[in-house]
């Protein structure tokens, strides 16, 4: 292991043969025995548990091993076959729930795999990406802006490597480095101005380095040991923890209290136990777990199909809940791909002479070429064989222009592009319609005024002049850039997206109300949304934003939708009173300075071909940089949610009614309403049933606006369902008791029968909000499902195996009052429904 | 009537489920009225609590029909409910909306 003071002060060649390496980087055989001996280069890797490990983790649950416990000490007091029933039920709950959640993680896996990180490293002499988790120490990584730094790594050679390292030091400003050894022995690792932090990432410049230390060995990794790394939670997850803390409330005294009153009514302790817990267990949504994890890899692969990677699943939930989106307008908004739209003289007319003298001066320049350039010479081709270079005179931020020299039939031209201002300074005489005229201070003003309006409608604007050259002489300076012909302007534009305008009314109608955050002037971006037909409910700038207090801010989010020329920083101001303001709000970005507002939002969105930085710190990426791609994502995540909630509500009204009319029948009856077994039968049974939950369709207008999860809704929902299904247990028990004098296992066969009908029909009846309730399709697995178990728990009764559940053959006469008696209850459930969703809005 | 000793105690049990079904209902709609800050109209108050007055008729339904033990009363006051409940849930059916096109 390399000491730090070696790490900073060893000559790169002595670092490279105590890490045994090369310039030209580690073989592949090489890596991959380090890989062995160092590891995968993650933080505190999750250990990956074996299939028995996570089959057994599902037998924790307090309730599954009182009741295996129960079920034992029952054979041994002789009721053998007692557990034998009890514990092929546990099993089989447990199987299921362990399939399902399997199959589950193994898709998210799939899906994450997708758009994994890597990192440029030379293997075999050769540049190749690997898996940000497979580089190795003395890897030589190549670096470049937006790129994440995959280790810790000595710089071998940089050029205006600059790097935000605020996430491991807090310093709030990009901070320099270089290949230069140091000498500073107990600096601080904001002073190793010649090493890179694994976690850090690249603001501008390009660099190689060599990996030093991988994975926890690093200073993020130590970081990282003591913090427990723990996503925050997502508001879905806060609610759903609470929901869960309810039920387990509810639970625990009802179990309590039902022991109690059974075993004071001499019913025997263990046979008490067995029911209270059976009842316990009837009572918790135990397949919420599973539910939620089919839910979101079914919601994470049928967002994949449509482009929309889920890179954290918990996401989806808030995806679905975002009601505002905020967005930078580059890339966006528009197409990223700055276009040339005139080129014309001081008056503005059309004028070919501008646009070749712009392309010669682009084409012939030899620095760095600027996406202006570039639009130039993307905008035609024009053919310069006539035109010789002869000399350049570079550009730079004084004189804010390039001229270069070139000569065509024995004349020469010295041709100058830049900023307007800076060209009229350089120019004596102005050219319209091939006349020239002397520049005097009324045209020179109509020029600048020209110069003006263009930069108002929005356009980047370059102005393009030129003079002929009379002395032959090899070298050319900006000297030379005097007394030349004004000859026009080129105007460019980023181009709105021809989808986005409807993207955006899409968004709109899906209730997402859309704010741009760019760090672009206000001009520009007003023209872009005129273009795009987006309405400007207001424009805040970012210097009005520094001299706002938070309050003030929160007023102004709520109507203004276009922020212009803001910080990273004030981006997260914006973002942060948003969601004090009660929003749920996604940040969509691509770039460096995006990550820090990814993180800030409840959804982080990016794109396949961001930075990084701005992938890694997103939740969800869009595969196209389209917001039609989003909207979609959107849907499909509201509809992971509808059936996340379906399941919810219904495991909260018709189970909690059941489990609670148990409760109470267990007070007055002289035997036990069902016995342990049956419940937990019939528990099992409606799993099954709930099992293809996730396969539902959900109702387009319930994916028509973003739903939050509402604690609030949900113990309303329970509280008004829940007692439609104790109400007609009772019936049930009046039926079976004074109508057919019912034997205790008659009544518990009828009881069990019915309160199986009631619990399983009314999901189709509960899974919408459509009134009548079949005017809303449910899915076919569903279905099929569902009435199978119907049929199914109706023979039961009759058959070998409800014999051994000890129930018996129900009188004809019990269907026929049964069929009237669950119609009445669907009808009735219906109809409170109506008078429900009047009251209680969601 | 078998088990009548029982009968006391399941009026009770039937009764208060559906007690506290009216009282939950009551309890949400004023809450509802509270919030959008509207003026108690009697009028509109019963015919607003229907499914209120259904529930009332259902419990004095079960009640008389299995007190009296017969499976007649009990299979014709469901079915008259039932037509009641068809025709209250008719009048309110919901349009199913169309999403445009994405």
């Amino acid at each position: 292991m390399i000491r730090p003071d070696e790490l900073l002060s060893l000559d790169i060649d002595e670092l490279f043969a105590r890490l045994n390496t090369s310039e030209s980087g580690l073989t592949s055989q090489e890596a991959r025995k380090r890989l062995e001996t160092y590891g995968y280069n993650e933080l505190a890797r999750k250990k990956k548990r074996t299939a028995i490990v996570r089959f057994l983790a599902h037998f924790r649950s307090p309730l599954v091993i009182i009741l295996l416990l129960a079920g034992l000490i029952s054979g041994f007091l002789g009721e053998v076959r007692n557990t034998a029933i009890i514990s092929t039920i546990v099993l089989i709950s447990v199987l299921l729930d362990f399939y399902q959640e399997s199959r589950a993680e193994k898709a998210a896996e799939m899906l994450s795999e997708k758009v994994r990180t890597t990192a440029t490293v030379l293997r075999d002499g050769v540049r190749q990406e690997v898996k940000l988790s497979e580089v190795v120490p003395g890897d030589i990584v190549s670096l470049s802006a937006g790129d994440i730094v995959p280790a810790d790594a000595r710089i071998v050679n940089a050029k205006d490597l600059f790097v935000n390292q605020s996430a491991l030091t807090g310093e709030s400003f990009p901070v320099e480095k270089t290949s230069a050894s140091l000498k500073a022995k107990n600096s601080t690792i904001t002073e190793w101005n010649n090493c890179l932090f694994l976690g850090t990432s690249v603001v501008s410049g390009m660099a190689s380095a060599i990996v030093v230390r991988t994975g926890s060995s690093t200073e993020y990794g130590r970081i990282a040991k003591r913090l427990v790394a723990r996503q925050p939670e997502t508001e879905f997850e806060r609610g759903l923890r609470r929901f869960g803390y309810l039920i387990m409330q509810i639970t625990l005294s009802l179990v309590i209290f039902v022991f109690f009153i059974n075993a004071l009514f001499k019913r025997g302790v263990l046979e008490s136990l067995l029911f209270s817990v059976a009842l316990a267990v009837g009572l918790t949504p135990e397949l919420l777990p599973m539910i939620l994890s089919v839910n979101l890899s079914k919601g994470a692969l049928a967002m994949s199909k449509k482009n929309v990677i889920v890179k954290r699943l918990p996401s989806i939930q808030n995806f679905g809940s975002m009601d505002v989106l905020c967005t930078d307008k580059t890339g966006t908004l528009t197409e990223n791909r700055i276009t040339l739209v005139l080129h014309v003289d001081a008056e503005r007319r059309e004028n070919e002479k501008v646009l070749l003298y712009s392309y010669l001066n682009s084409y012939y320049e030899t620095g760095l070429k600027s996406p202006l350039d570039e639009a130039i010479l993307r905008h035609q081709n024009i053919d310069t064989k006539c035109y010789l270079k002869i000399d350049e005179v570079p550009f730079d931020f004084v004189r804010k222009r390039v001229s270069i020299v070139v000569e065509c039939e024995r004349q020469r031209f010295l041709i100058a592009k830049g900023a307007p201002e800076e060209i009229v300074k350089a120019c004596s005489y102005y050219e319209l319609a091939d006349n020239v005229y002397d520049l005097g201070d009324e045209p020179r003003k109509k020029i600048e005024q020209e110069y003006y309006d263009l930069s108002s409608e929005g356009f980047r604007v370059l102005g393009v002049s030129y003079k002929k050259v009379r002395e032959d002489k090899a070298v050319y300076s900006f000297n030379d850039e005097c007394d030349m012909v004004f000859l026009g302007f080129v105007a460019f534009l980023d181009p709105p997206k021809e989808t986005a305008t409807e993207s955006m009314q899409q968004l709109s109608a899906a209730g997402i109300k859309l704010k741009i955050l760019t760090g672009d002037n206000e001009l520009v971006t007003r023209k872009v949304c005129e273009q795009l037909g987006f309405k400007i409910g207001g424009m805040v700038l970012g210097s009005q934003i520094a001299q706002m207090q938070d309050e003030a801010l929160a007023r102004i989010v709520e109507w203004a939708n276009i922020f212009a020329r803001v910080t990273p920083a004030q981006k997260d101001r914006i973002m942060n009173a948003l969601k004090k303001n009660g929003h749920v709000v996604g940040f969509l970005g691509d770039g460096i300075n995006d990550a820090p507002s990814m993180k800030t939002a409840d959804v982080g969105i990016s794109v396949d071909n961001a930075v990084d930085v701005a992938r890694e710190s997103a939740d969800i990426i869009l595969m196209r940089k389209d917001l039609t791609v989003l909207h979609e994502g959107v849907l499909e995540g509201r509809k992971t949610f509808g059936n996340t909630m379906k399941y919810i509500l219904m495991g909260t009204s018709s189970n909690f009614g059941n489990m609670f009319s148990a409760a109470g029948a267990s007070l007055f009856l002289p035997f036990l309403p069902m016995l342990p077994m049956q419940i937990l039968f019939m528990n099992l049974l409606y799993d099954v049933a709930n099992m293809t939950l996730p396969t539902d369709t959900v109702d387009e207008e319930y994916i028509r606006k973003p739903r939050r999860w509402d604690v609030g809704f949900v113990r309303k929902f329970t509280l008004f369902f829940g007692p439609f299904s104790s109400l007609y247990d009772f019936l049930t028990y009046g039926i079976m008791l004074f109508i057919f004098a019912a034997t205790p296992e008659l009544f518990q066969s009828g009881w069990f029968v019915e309160s199986f009908w009631t619990e399983v029909l009314v999901i189709f009846v509960i899974r919408t909000r459509r009134i009548p309730f079949f005017s809303s399709r449910p899915g076919k697995w569903l279905t099929i499902l569902t009435l199978s178990c119907v049929v199914f728990g109706t023979l039961v009764p009759f058959t070998p195996l409800g014999r051994s559940l000890k129930f018996v053959a129900l009188p004809p006469s019990y269907w026929m009052l049964l069929v009237l008696m669950v119609a009445t209850y669907l009808l009735l459930v219906e109809a409170g429904k109506v008078f429900f969703y009047k009251i209680c809005k969601f | 009537m078998p088990y009548e000793d029982l009968f006391y105690w399941w009026a009770i049990a039937i009764s208060w489920s559906s007690i506290f079904l009216i009282v939950v209902g009551i309890y949400l709609y004023t809450g509802s009225r509270k919030r959008s800050n509207l003026p108690a109209n009697p009028v509109k108050l019963s015919k607003n609590l229907v499914f209120v007055w259904i529930l009332l008729g259902l419990l004095v339904l079960y009640l008389v029909s299995i007190h009296l033990g017969s499976a007649t009363l009990f299979a014709a006051g469901n079915i008259f409910v039932e037509a009641i409940l068809m025709i209250y849930i008719l009048k309110n059916r919901t349009e199913s909306e169309q999403i445009p096109p994405s």
